[in-house]
């Protein structure tokens, strides 16, 4: 396929899981705000400095408060990177860009989305129930991907449309677990149940806690969830399973030169650290290494696969 | 004279009647629906019933609905300022446009005899030039037009096919004849919005379909591709055929993807494609594929900066070359457009007689010519009343419109056409047909053309149907998109 076709398929793909992730992130985030009304006042803001670390959205030269300044500039701020709707509105401009090469109902829900984004009347409605957006943007992107999986063949463009979720979604994973592990160790210990509702945001960010729960059927642990979330290799969005997944896709793309793919190398041996790893003996100090590195070589595996499949 | 519609009493089968019709009203231009008696024709009868009885309700939510399956779709074009792509999806009124059989099998002979005589036209011309040795063109017409293009001349293209696709826009006068007021041999566009409006039109109507034998378009894209894949090198095995677009800037751009995709060939742009031993290649995650035929929806002037302009980015250098020596086949062939340009187009009656010793079938536009002194005259002297085209122009810009014109507007005319009598053609302003289409809440009527698609490859296929076009504007007669236009399903009638 053509090289400048299958960037656009990668990155339209990334976008869009970008865009659920932020939704998904801030949707969890202001529940947890609800929960941890009038508890400890420094904790207050520990989750909404988790999502702008997450999505590595700075913040504005006046600062304020991040319960503010953060669900505005990540929705509708045209101006910001990484907000919802510039995610949106490129991974649409991928799609438009090729669009010969995605199915038309591909297309449809993707721009439905976006014009849902832009309609003010949308907007307004919004604004009291916040919740509407999120779900919304959540709901668009699982249609999206469930068309995809039902509407195209498993080939080369396929492969690359999961590759990009796959590696986004790894990517945000990886950072929530270095993010707040990072926020909940080296605390002065916090309540237990306030650092239960923090581990447990954590799970929903991932749509994990029901899967926790029939796992573990028991109170959420933090060595559990980084176990979860960092090592299964059966739930969809661990990063074992996602990292998996993006090495089997760069696997059936197949190899244009001689040597193992650089991509694939980095991946493999991430993935190998993690199938290995004993998951009853997950430690945070002992394990943000491993998050870090994992981290490090996702990035370098995304800039490998563009030099190899995208600037030939 | 305006006659309004009184509801004729045999035909108002309800009590409550349809606002929608109520004010309908027939001017002296032939109405497609209704004749001098506001009596529907034939072929417009189980639609205008149903029309009749149709609150306006109903009909504008089939409109809403319409608008929106277009916008979901992203049917339409996008007009780019600052990097800012503002979306303009070109509306379909839900009105279908109806042409019965015996109609249809006129327009197609026609058409197919245009499109043969072009043909031999463009042979003729970019080889031994019999026509203008025989005195039936004046040679002056034909290397004074920009889109004669001599690096064509003596060049052999595949199968000997210049114009592979063509959309010739036919209007009716009033007495209800096909006239053809222009034809389009270089990248004529619309053939997706022809598919398109019937895709929305089923989902949106499907009781207007209840009762016609509507024969279905749907086969343009296959039938495309088959043109193509006609035309590929001899050496080619399992031609490759692309689709070459200028990008998503390009107002055209969901057509291109559009067909690509119906047809199961890439979709490529200027910078996709390289040159290697005067073959053209395409970039591909598993490195270079060869590319045999190029769908190319880019202009002659833009394909390749080594031969015509040298500062288009959209095309590829050294296409010319590998096209001349056969290693690429192009659809439409390079240098088609002086078949269409409008000094010509007068003249194609004589080349259909030339060419083919026939009759044109369906007959041109009146038309005058300024170079002619008798013409001139006339036509200064009647400058109010006519239409005129500077040759060399598209798009419905540099013309003048003489019954909406300024004084001022009609000064400027005379003084170009005196200096460069050449440059300008000019018609009596026809009334095109008009039909119902909905305009705030009721049926009113609204200028239309017709653009059928013509495929020209091992044989020639008309695809019954057609881009019909509406000038949505009250009796505007400019019907482009790009200045307030809108489209409707075409039916052609498997029966009368």
């Amino acid at each position: 396929m053509l090289s400048r076709v299958a960037d656009a398929l990668f990155w339209m793909s990334r976008y869009l899981e970008r865009a659920e992730q932020a939704a998904r992130l801030l949707d969890v985030a202001s529940q947890l705000d609800l929960d941890l009304h009038g508890v400890v006042a420094s904790s207050h803001d520990l989750h909404w400095r988790a999502v702008a670390d997450v999505m590595q959205c700075a913040p504005p030269a006046d600062g304020g408060s991040p319960g503010v300044w953060l669900p505005a500039t990540l929705t509708f701020d045209a101006d910001n990177p990484c907000s919802i709707l510039s995610c949106v509105k490129r991974a649409r401009n991928n799609a438009r860009s090729i669009r010969g090469s995605i199915s038309s109902d591909m297309w449809r829900e993707l721009n439905k989305l976006y014009w849902l984004l832009n309609d003010p009347d949308f907007r307004v409605r919004i604004q009291d129930s916040p919740h509407d957006l999120y779900s919304a943007v959540e709901l668009s992107a699982q249609i999206f991907q469930g068309v995809c999986d039902a509407t195209v063949a498993r080939d080369e463009g396929w492969h690359f449309i999961q590759l990009g979720k796959y590696l986004e979604r790894a990517d945000k994973t990886l950072r929530i677990l270095e993010v707040k592990g990072r926020q909940l160790l080296g605390r002065n210990p916090l309540e237990p149940s306030v650092t239960n509702l923090h581990w447990g945001s954590v799970l929903k960010s991932c749509l994990a806690f029901q899967a926790y729960q029939r796992i573990y059927i028991n109170r959420v642990e933090p060595e559990r969830v980084v176990a979860l979330l960092l090592l299964s290799p059966d739930f969809p969005h661990s990063v074992c399973f996602c990292l998996q997944q993006a090495s089997e896709a760069l696997r059936a793309v197949g190899n244009p030169s001689e040597q193992p793919p650089k991509a694939w190398r980095l991946l493999g041996r991430s993935v190998s650290e993690l199938i290995f790893a004993d998951p009853e003996h997950i430690e945070l100090n002992t394990t943000m290494p491993l998050i870090g590195a994992a981290l490090d070589r996702c990035s370098q595996a995304s800039s490998a696969v563009q030099e190899q499949y995208f600037l030939m | 004279m305006m006659n309004t519609a009184n509801i004729a009493p045999s035909l108002n089968s309800t009590a409550a009647g349809s606002k929608l019709l109520r004010e309908y009203a027939v001017t002296e231009a032939f109405d497609e629906m209704l004749d001098r008696d506001l009596q529907p024709r034939p072929h417009y009868e189980q639609l205008y019933r149903r029309l009749l009885t149709m609150p306006v309700e109903e009909f504008r939510r089939r409109k809403t609905m319409t608008d929106l399956f277009m916008r979901q779709d992203g049917v339409g074009f996008t007009v780019y300022q600052n990097d800012e792509g503002i979306e303009r999806i070109w509306p379909m009124d839900p009105v279908p446009r109806i042409i019965p059989a015996r109609e249809w099998a006129h327009i197609e002979a026609g058409l197919v005899q245009r499109i043969t005589a072009l043909n031999l036209f463009l042979k003729d011309i970019y080889h031994e030039q019999y026509i203008l040795r025989d005195r039936v063109i004046d040679p002056t017409l034909i290397y004074s037009g920009t889109h004669f293009r001599r690096e064509l001349r003596g060049a052999e293209v595949p199968r000997g096919i210049y114009i592979h696709v063509c959309g010739s826009d036919l209007i009716r006068d009033a007495e209800g004849r096909y006239l053809v007021l222009e034809d389009n041999c270089r990248t004529p566009s619309g053939v997706s919005y022809m598919l398109q409006n019937r895709q929305v039109l089923k989902r949106v109507a499907p009781q207007f379909f209840h009762q016609y034998d509507v024969r279905p378009t749907e086969d343009y894209p296959a039938a495309l591709l088959d043109v193509l894949r006609h035309i590929a090198p001899p050496t080619a095995d399992n031609p490759t055929v692309v689709v070459l677009s200028p990008g998503i800037f390009n107002s055209a751009y969901f057509e291109h993807s559009f067909l690509a995709q119906r047809m199961g060939v890439e979709l490529v742009e200027g910078r996709d494609l390289v040159m290697d031993q005067n073959r053209v290649f395409m970039r591909t995650t598993r490195g270079l594929k060869r590319v045999d035929v190029i769908y190319r929806r880019i202009d002659d002037d833009f394909l390749d900066p080594l031969v015509f302009r040298s500062d288009s980015m959209l095309g590829v250098p050294g296409l010319v070359n590998a096209y001349r020596a056969g290693h690429v086949s192009l659809a439409n062939s390079i240098g088609t457009g002086i078949a269409d340009d409008k000094g010509i187009y007068p003249f194609v009656p004589d080349i259909i007689r030339y060419y083919l010793q026939q009759d044109a079938i369906l007959p041109n536009v009146e038309t005058y010519l300024p170079q002619v002194p008798s013409h001139l005259s006339h036509v200064l002297e009647n400058l109010d009343k006519l239409v005129v085209k500077t040759v060399n122009e598209s798009g419905g810009y540099g013309m003048l419109i003489g019954p909406a014109s300024t004084a001022e507007q009609r000064e400027k005319f005379a003084r170009e056409m005196k200096a460069r009598p050449r440059d300008f053609i000019a018609q009596p302003t026809i009334q095109l047909s008009t039909h119902p289409t909905f305009v705030d809440g009721h049926l009113e009527g609204r200028h239309v053309d017709l653009r059928p698609f013509v495929l020209c490859g091992e044989k020639i296929t008309v695809t019954p149907g057609a881009l019909t076009r509406v000038a949505l504007p009250k009796g505007s007669l400019v019907v482009n998109s790009s200045q307030g236009g809108g489209s409707k399903d075409t039916w052609v009638l498997a029966s009368d």
